[in-house]
């Protein structure tokens, strides 16, 4: 059976600190983001979740707006794994752990936080971008 | 004593025959006929509704903004701070629970696919990213049940007009929101009606014009369509959503069985970001 999860790194679990909010999956709007910046991470995969309702990836890596911060894990979210798939050419399986790649994402307003909303992956490896726009892709008959 | 036992044995029988008369009459049961091969032939005379219908997300945004619900003042005084919220990084959470977004706001603010099958007295609609999404459309003539039974997505009742599916739903849940955005909305407090004229416009192309009456929560009938665009390729085809699962993760517990343990999430339901 294939994992739905990857295991999430230890430097990950460490580094989330409880809020101690019940939690409760939704269907939500994302302007805790803040969409009118971009940043860009470079780094490595450290998990995957592909799940519903949102998807997120981890990232371990330095990112360039925060570069003195050095390397940290960045937590980005996305939609459900459908409309990825359909929006933004995404697979279950399009990362895998330790994939080197770089991430351009919107920041939480929250700035002690380190999590964004996922606008475009590249997987350095091969070069494919990968998107998280679900406006996009509004027509019919998509291949 | 004969005269007494007579006495009590009178008004025994004549209890007993009131209350006979006074019970409620015992509802004769109504089967729902097998159906027939005619039936299913039948269904081929309806329009093409196959395939994976995607939300145009694009067009909700813009009828939010120029075709907004005729909120009563209380109501609209709400939605002005949601709106203000929304902007400044806090929106207001409409959907909780993994409840179903429900009817209407299922086909006023959905982000995710759905398909409709056609079977013999029903149009059923499945909606994907969480199992909840499913509605329920007799067309078998039936009528609204005389003693309600409120649910998220109420009770549906619809007839063929050509190709135009017209749908009536009454029995909603009063705390099914009625939304135009994941971050405004309100619940709609009891006594919505929704009637539906379901379409296709083109090809590939179904609209869904609703007419919504809440007297809790606006002041008349509010008009509105919503578009849905068409897939057919297989890598589209609507697959499992548990929206629960977002809220765990995968381990092992002490026997080494394969578990779901929860994750920490935000009052948004994002996952907690590490600092």
């Amino acid at each position: 059976m294939t994992n739905h999860f990857k295991p999430i790194g230890m430097l990950a679990v460490a580094a989330t600190v409880a809020v101690g909010i019940a939690s409760v999956s939704a269907h939500h709007s994302t302007t805790m983001f803040d969409h009118s910046i971009t940043m860009t991470i470079n780094g490595e995969v450290v998990e995957l979740r592909w799940v519903n309702p949102h998807v997120s990836l981890s990232v371990n890596g330095v990112v360039k707006e925060r570069a003195e911060d050095g390397p940290a894990v960045w937590v980005m979210e996305m939609t459900s794994p459908g409309n990825l798939v359909r929006a933004g050419g995404w697979r279950r399986d399009a990362v895998k752990a330790g994939e080197k790649v770089e991430v351009l994402f919107s920041p939480l307003r929250d700035a002690e936080r380190k999590g964004g909303a996922l606008k475009k992956l590249t997987v350095l490896a091969t070069g494919e971008v990968l998107t998280a726009n679900i406006r996009e892709q509004e027509r019919p008959g998509l291949e | 004593m004969r005269f007494r036992l007579l006495a009590m044995f009178v008004v025994l029988a004549s209890t007993a025959a009131a209350d006979a008369q006074n019970a409620p009459k015992k509802q004769p049961t109504i089967i729902n006929p097998p159906p027939t091969a005619q039936d299913y032939a039948d269904l081929a005379k309806l329009p093409d509704w196959s395939g994976v219908w995607n939300p145009k997300i694009t067009d909700q945004d813009q009828q939010a903004r120029d075709n907004p619900p005729p909120w009563n003042e209380k109501v609209a005084k709400e939605v002005e701070k949601m709106w203000a919220e929304e902007k400044a990084g806090r929106p207001k959470l409409i959907f909780y629970g993994c409840f179903p977004e429900a009817h209407p706001s299922w086909m006023l603010v959905t982000h995710n696919a759905m398909e409709i099958l056609f079977t013999p007295g029903r149009v059923t609609m499945l909606g994907e990213s969480d199992g909840n999404r499913l509605r329920r459309i007799y067309t078998d003539g039936r009528p609204h049940p005389e003693t309600p039974d409120p649910s998220f997505h109420g009770h549906s009742i619809g007839h063929w007009e050509g190709d135009t599916l017209v749908v009536d739903t009454v029995d909603i849940l009063p705390q099914a929101p009625l939304a135009i955005s994941e971050a405004v909305g309100v619940p709609n407090d009891g006594d919505m009606h929704v009637t539906e004229r379901i379409y296709l416009a083109e090809k590939d192309i179904l609209h869904v014009e609703l007419e919504i009456t809440a007297p809790n929560i606006l002041t008349k009938a509010w008009k509105t369509t919503r578009i849905f665009f068409r897939q057919r390729a297989r890598k589209f085809d609507i697959v499992e959503g548990v929206c629960q699962l977002g809220d765990y993760r995968e381990a092992k517990d002490e026997n080494g069985h394969h578990v779901f343990v929860p994750v920490e999430k935000t009052e948004w339901g994002n996952l907690v970001a590490p600092k």
